[in-house]
């Protein structure tokens, strides 16, 4: 009997480990592999769960509703109060738009969890949003680009908050939903409505580059602003034909001049002083080929491309990418962090389209703000390529980008591209002494910047500045 | 004495206690929207059953095991509250939590004849025959007459009004004949059982009937395609070898028949086999096969350390969550605590009861009890280690949390022959006066 006692005290061990080994692996499919397993793409609760917590809702910088919800049956679904402007932030989906970045927040999951919220409520609930979009100048903007394919894209100059990103064509979020054929035809329009252009489009950028060599060749002490160039119509710089838009040539012109007045061969000359190496360090610099850290889904943002700058061609692709041609393509973006740094003395920041994330209650759980990407380049190479836009604007190509009673230091750029007729673009910022806002703005094969894209600019910036 | 206090007026506080738990469960569950009265009622009457189930056997007599009736009433709650949050699938009724309430009651009634019926342990173990062509029989009858349900034919339909799952009272009968026949026998085979080539032997002339239940058993299960129980049965089988003859060989041996078998079974059978690779890469068939387990595992990670919180969680979408995965449920919406405590709770059952094992007075009464203990704690090791992919995903039932009226009435059975066998050598639950 003792000996059967002790045996079944031996036998009693087994289980008991058994249980302390199904412990453990709680722990880890609940704690160690849950995140993993929460991403997985067969996980059906990602795509449940916003159609069964009350989900959060979008709002504008100024108080607009963006993406609201309203429950039909039982579920919730979505509305869309400013469809048109808001399209391609608010997607027409949950996997297209802001919306899987703003996942957790809207559907009140992982850091944005509210147990006490979800209880009193009687199921989970989701976190609002307010963006930095300012929803009045959304609105021109959309309205401004109508009948075009473009972008525009505006931020603010102190904090680094995007107030404005509009693409056109548009579409409207609640019809393209409708049906399979409507869907179909949304995806398949050759103008492209879904591709939102401030950050997926690429683009060469044309002239508004020449921003970029001015700053790198007078930070690297190259050249000061009153250097003088001599431009004659066509040149051939290593090996490649430079064409200026002055069909007779401007003859001899200093660097502010070139950059007022658009001289390709002056920055084919300073791209090629400045050397490959030294090029690429300054685009590093200014983060120019960065995708945005903004939270759309995987795969949104695009970064740029630049020209390789090797073998034979080396040194013709850099004297192309210097004034804008060539392989290099940019987001417009791209362009306008480019004027953020210039207008904020050098000091480079990342943009933010998130003001915050609250509770329904209004309790703020999250705060957006700008990241420092440090100092692109000196603080004298950018106030002196400030002033050199400020003389464009005032007696060079970007006549209409001027504010009334302000200052504006601006770009313009008419890129060359395979589809036809230039890309227009145009870059500002204002007022040029203490900036407030930059603008950005590029129309597809539109024609000369100066003409088609700064006017947009314009009426934009004057919108922002209250003016 | 003076330091042990009133077992039966804890076991009360605990019943209570356990009804508190229930009673938290169930107002968590109606601020997600509900009927709180249905749920109450059936909470209420849970554990009001067992408390006048603990009164009645204490007139009785008060030397009994006062541990295991407050554990399985927790459990019993939980898993009433789980299937009313769950409701029954398509419909979104609540029939399931008030049939499993109504099975509760019926299993407590058994349990308490059980506990009145059997005077002397001893004497189940003269029906040790009789227990095991019974539970042959049974299966057998399964086999061939069995109705199909989710693809498994495990149920019999009792004169076209109840059907039940033999395999749950085949497990009891199979318990009674192990213990009978070693309590009887377990000397000859101790003694005649060597050890060549480092494997444990047996005399074939005192085995034998010992092995032909169990290869019947095991055939059938094979043949029914019935994997879990298959392990169930041999573990039982190795455990009871183990306690006979005290050779951990037989352990050695069991595995390595059941990973022989496994694979042979794997390789005849395309269903078991499916098992087998799903259980090895669910992801490899994520929207058909691999559904099952994935979802499973979603359902773990959504809960987390703290869990959603019950009726806040996404459950439903477990597949067959009511029975087999009723524990990835109870992991989403209590998280990681709520699972360990109910794995805590099946820890301390299989304890008590390998306890009343260990302290019995005579050999059938320990090796009944330990062959009730180790069948109750395989069966929820293999079930939650299904879902937890420790092993492949089997087809049974949790004991006291799964829905199921042939789990419940058995369990509540094996319940009330535990204490039957502690009743022989527990201490008095009542201080003596002084």
């Amino acid at each position: 009997m003792r000996e059967l006692s002790r045996a079944i005290r031996k036998l009693a061990m087994v289980p008991l480990a058994g249980f302390l080994a199904l412990c453990l692996l709680c722990g880890w499919w609940q704690v160690v592999r849950a995140v993993r397993l929460q991403a997985d793409p067969n996980n059906k609760r990602t795509l449940e769960r916003p159609r069964r917590v009350i989900p959060g809702e979008v709002y504008s910088s100024d108080g607009e509703l963006v993406l609201g919800a309203q429950e039909e049956h039982g579920k919730w679904v979505r509305t869309y109060p400013i469809a048109e402007a808001f399209c391609h932030l608010t997607g027409y989906n949950d996997r297209s738009g802001l919306t899987p970045g703003l996942l957790d927040a809207l559907t009140g999951q992982g850091c944005y969890a509210d147990p006490w919220d979800d209880l009193t409520y009687g199921r989970p609930v989701g976190c609002d949003v307010v963006l930095t979009i300012n929803a009045r100048a959304q609105r021109l903007a959309t309205r401004l680009l109508r009948g075009q394919r473009g972008a525009v894209i505006a931020l603010d100059a102190q904090t680094g908050a995007i107030l404005c990103m509009a693409s056109a064509p548009t579409y409207d979020p609640r019809n393209v939903t409708q049906s399979t054929e409507l869907f179909e035809v949304f995806r398949n329009d050759p103008a492209s409505p879904e591709l939102f252009r401030p950050i997926q489009g690429l683009y060469p950028p044309g002239s508004v580059l020449t921003i970029l060599t001015a700053a790198a060749t007078l930070d690297a002490g190259i050249v000061k602003p009153d250097t003088n160039f001599t431009c004659g119509s066509v040149e051939w710089i290593a090996g490649s034909q430079v064409r200026c838009r002055h069909s007779n040539g401007y003859g001899q012109l200093s660097l502010t001049r070139a950059l007022a007045d658009s001289c390709n061969i002056a920055f084919a000359k300073l791209g090629q002083q400045l050397g490959p190496k030294r090029f690429a360090d300054y685009v590093a610099r200014f983060h120019l080929l960065d995708a945005p850290k903004l939270p759309f889904g995987e795969g949104v943002v695009q970064a740029g491309r630049m020209a390789e700058f090797v073998g034979d061609n080396a040194e013709a692709e850099l004297v192309q990418t210097a004034f804008g041609q060539g392989k290099t393509l940019v987001t417009p973006y791209a362009i306008a962090v480019l004027t953020l740094a210039i207008a904020r003395e050098g000091r480079q920041l990342a943009p933010y389209l998130i003001e915050e994330v609250h509770t329904k209650r209004g309790k703020v759980l999250k705060r957006g703000g700008a990241t420092s990407l440090g100092q692109a380049v000196s603080r004298q190479a950018a106030s002196d390529v400030a002033g050199m836009m400020v003389e464009c604007v005032e007696t060079g190509t970007g006549g209409r980008l001027a504010v009334q009673e302000v200052s504006v230091a601006g770009k313009t750029g008419s890129a060359q591209n395979p589809q036809g007729v230039p890309h227009a673009w145009a870059t500002a910022f204002a007022p040029a002494q203490s900036p407030r806002v930059v603008v950005t703005v590029i129309v597809e094969n539109a024609g000369a910047g100066g003409v088609v894209a700064a006017p947009i600019v314009q009426q934009v910036m004057a919108l922002l500045l209250n003016k | 004495m003076s330091l042990i206090p009133d077992a039966r007026r804890v076991e009360l506080s605990l019943l209570v206690f356990s009804a508190l738990i229930g009673a938290l469960a169930f107002v968590l569950s109606c601020l997600a929207g509900g009927e709180p009265v249905a749920h109450a009622t059936r909470v209420m009457a849970v554990v009001g059953a067992l408390i006048v189930a603990a009164l009645l056997m204490d007139l009785l007599d008060d030397r009994r095991d006062h541990l295991l009736l407050p554990l399985v009433s927790v459990l019993c709650c939980l898993g009433v509250t789980i299937l009313w949050r769950l409701g029954d699938p398509g419909t979104g009724q609540h029939v399931a939590a008030s049939k499993q309430v109504i099975w509760i009651l019926l299993g407590t009634a058994l349990m308490l004849m059980t506990y009145y019926g059997l005077d002397d342990v001893r004497s189940l173990g003269r029906l040790k025959y009789a227990a095991g062509i019974l539970a042959v029989v049974l299966l057998g009858m399964t086999m061939l007459w069995g109705i199909e349900k989710n693809g498994a034919r495990l149920w019999l339909s009792l004169f076209n009004f109840v059907t039940f799952q033999p395999t749950e009272l085949a497990k009891l009968l199979m318990a009674v004949f192990l213990a009978g026949y070693i309590a009887d026998r377990g000397e000859l085979l101790r003694r005649t059982s060597a050890s060549r080539l480092g494997l444990p032997t047996v005399e074939l002339r005192y085995a034998a009937p010992l092995l032909l239940m169990v290869f019947f058993c095991l055939a059938i299960f094979v043949l029914q395609r019935d994997l879990g129980a298959a392990a169930l049965f041999l573990g039982l089988f190795i455990a009871m070898m183990y306690l006979a003859t005290g050779r951990k060989g037989y352990g050695v041996v069991g595995i390595a028949v059941f990973i022989v078998g496994a694979l042979v079974a794997a390789a005849v059978f395309p269903h078991v086999g499916d098992r087998i690779s799903i259980w090895l890469n669910p992801w490899a068939d994520p929207t058909g096969k691999g559904y099952q387990p994935l979802q499973a595992l979603f359902a773990l990670a959504a809960g987390g350390v703290t869990g959603s919180g019950l009726g806040l969680g996404m459950a439903d979408l477990i597949p067959v969550a009511h029975s087999d995965f009723i524990f990835a449920a109870v992991a989403e919406e209590l998280g990681l605590l709520g699972s360990i405590a109910v794995l805590l709770l099946y820890t301390l059952i299989s304890f008590r009861a390998y306890q009343i094992a260990w302290s019995a007075t005579d050999r059938f009464g320990a090796l009944l009890a330990a062959a009730l203990a180790t069948i109750f704690a395989l069966q929820s090791i293999i079930v939650i280690g299904g879902v937890l992919r420790l092993i492949p995903v089997t087809g049974m039932t949790l004991p006291f949390l799964s829905y199921g009226g042939t789990s419940i009435v058995c369990n509540f059975i094996a319940l009330g022959l535990l204490m039957v066998v502690a009743r022989d050598w527990m201490p008095a639950g009542r201080r003596p006066e002084s």
